[in-house]
């Protein structure tokens, strides 16, 4: 029984493969217009609205400006340059981790950095800095150059059960070839500018994702052990990413498959 | 050794593709779920129109993907061309995923106050399928439009 | 049930006709997914009736169901007689309803 359940695997998988290599599995560019234009109509917009409300309750942005040590008129251009170094916390932390900080500032409760309130909250401060471009300076000082190049290692290192990396399908000469329908995106490009996109709606899980939590995800597909939110190499992660999309401007919240 | 080995299993693999068809076909069987509102699209035009006519018209535009990034989110877009005066308006406009276990997904009743007979939405399409819009017209007549989207495997997860 | 009503373009005259999109922050369960966990069949629950009125006059009543997708959004067209409320009426198959609204704002 569990030869035939192997074999019916194999045989349908063989299947799956005919297909896409009969088809063309691209998407014209009609298609591509009507997906832009659900853009205009996300959902994640009321998460958004609701993330405005649950900032302002716990922080606001006067604040959050002090914490930054920033004028409130200068808060878009800085959220632009997030994951940044935090004076306050001596490290390069991302937004989230910022509105942590800010929080605890205020004496309230700290908001876990999985938790709905945090991924709300986060994209509606990311969503103040929207048209403005990524201005990460991944140069800026020490720490900015440490956890680029820690990033940088994460994203090219092979491993897990496959010995695959972010790299394996991430990289600039496999971008735009095929696993299955979907194109493998340039994290960088113009058109799928990772940081300046995320958080998103993702359409296959109904509901509003963070960059972070997406590339765990993305661990776990390619059987990699995930790597915790809020950790040094996660973070690291996100700083060499979101230094690949630089100066494409924010669009929060995208839209994604 | 090695070509015994193969071939035996060359074997169990012919064998087995020759089985699947029926096995899977079981499979579907007892994995059929039927929805509370399970509904043909037959039966879901003949409640529309009472078992008049509908015909194919250019007057009726309808917009989907031709290929459905995910299933779960297809957007539809329906219009329909009308002057939505009080005597000449578009009545309603429905919607039905021809597929689905449930083929309607919303009956629109418009108003000349709309000004445009418009409708958009996004719809959940269990398979590869046609979409199919039907406007009830002011005179009692009914137009359609349909297209066909594939819904395909998206890439990861 | 969270929802919001977006009025387009922002900028819009008496006579001119505006698109209305309506969206609520829903399950939409058709009634026939399993639960990953327990493996029994989620109950359906989705918005079965939206009904859109301007100045309390209606404008457009839909009946929907189950194939709309989760977090669902709904487009119509509003030709802009003046000034005044566009209200959102929507209810789910539970009995569980919510009002929206909007103001009709014209300039010129």
């Amino acid at each position: 029984m569990r030869k035939l359940s192997i074999c019916t695997a194999l045989f349908s998988l063989a299947l799956c493969g005919i297909l896409n290599a009969e088809e063309s599995m691209s998407m014209n560019a009609a298609d591509k217009a009507m997906y832009a234009e659900m853009l205009e109509n996300n959902p994640a917009a009321m998460d958004v609205a609701e993330g405005e409300e649950l900032f302002n309750a716990l922080i606001g942005q006067e604040a959050y400006a002090k914490m930054l040590g920033i004028k409130v008129k200068d808060l878009p251009v800085t959220v632009a340059g997030f994951p940044r170094l935090v004076k306050a916390a001596g490290k390069v932390v991302t937004l989230s981790q910022s509105l942590q900080m800010a929080a605890a500032d205020q004496g309230k409760a700290i908001p876990k950095l999985e938790s709905k309130e945090m991924v709300k909250m986060s994209a509606y401060v990311k969503s103040l800095a929207n048209d403005k471009k990524i201005n990460i300076d991944v140069k800026a000082n020490k720490q900015m150059q440490e956890m680029v190049a820690l990033g940088q290692k994460i994203f090219e290192e092979r491993r897990g059960g496959r010995g695959l990396s972010c790299n394996s399908c991430h990289s600039a000469d496999i971008v735009g070839s095929r696993l299955r329908m979907q194109a493998l995106p340039d994290l960088g490009s113009s058109e799928t500018a990772s940081a300046a996109t995320w958080p998103a709606y993702r359409m296959t899980q109904s509901a509003m994702v963070t960059l972070d939590k997406r590339m765990q995800q993305c661990m776990k597909n390619a059987l990699l052990a995930e790597l915790p939110l809020g950790s040094k190499e996660m973070v690291g992660l996100e700083v060499y990413v979101a230094h690949k999309a630089k100066g494409n401007p924010m669009q929060i919240p995208g839209l994604k498959r | 050794m090695e070509r015994r080995s193969f071939l035996k299993g060359f074997g169990t693999v012919t064998a087995c593709a020759a089985l699947i068809p029926t096995i899977t076909h079981a499979a579907d069987e007892a994995k059929k779920v039927t929805g509370p509102n399970e509904m043909s699209t037959e039966s879901a035009i003949a409640a529309i129109t009472g078992g008049k006519p509908v015909t194919a018209s250019a007057k009726v535009s309808l917009s989907a993907p031709e290929i459905a990034e995910n299933g779960a989110v297809v957007p539809v877009k329906v219009s329909v061309e009308s002057p939505m005066s009080a005597n000449d308006h578009v009545k309603a406009i429905h919607v039905l995923a021809t597929k689905n276990n449930n083929t309607r997904c919303a009956n629109v009743y418009l108003t000349p106050a709309n000004g445009e007979a418009s409708f958009g939405t996004r719809v959940k399409l269990g398979s590869t399928q046609d979409v199919l819009a039907i406007a009830e017209m002011s005179d009692g007549t009914f137009l359609s439009a349909k297209q066909n989207v594939k819904v395909t495997i998206g890439g990861c997860g | 049930m969270k929802t919001l009503i977006k009025i387009k373009p922002n900028s819009y005259k008496v006579g001119d006709i505006v698109k209305v999109d309506f969206m609520a922050m829903h399950p939409m369960e058709s009634g026939m997914r399993k639960d990953k966990d327990t493996g029994k069949i989620v109950p359906a629950h989705y918005i079965n009736e939206v009904n859109f009125l301007f100045n309390d006059k209606v404008l457009t009543k839909m009946v929907t169901w189950e194939s709309l997708s989760v977090n669902p959004v709904l487009s119509i067209s509003l030709k802009v007689s003046g000034a005044g409320t566009l209200k959102v009426l929507a209810k789910d198959n539970k009995g569980e309803s919510v009002e929206t609204s909007a103001a009709i704002t014209p300039k010129g």
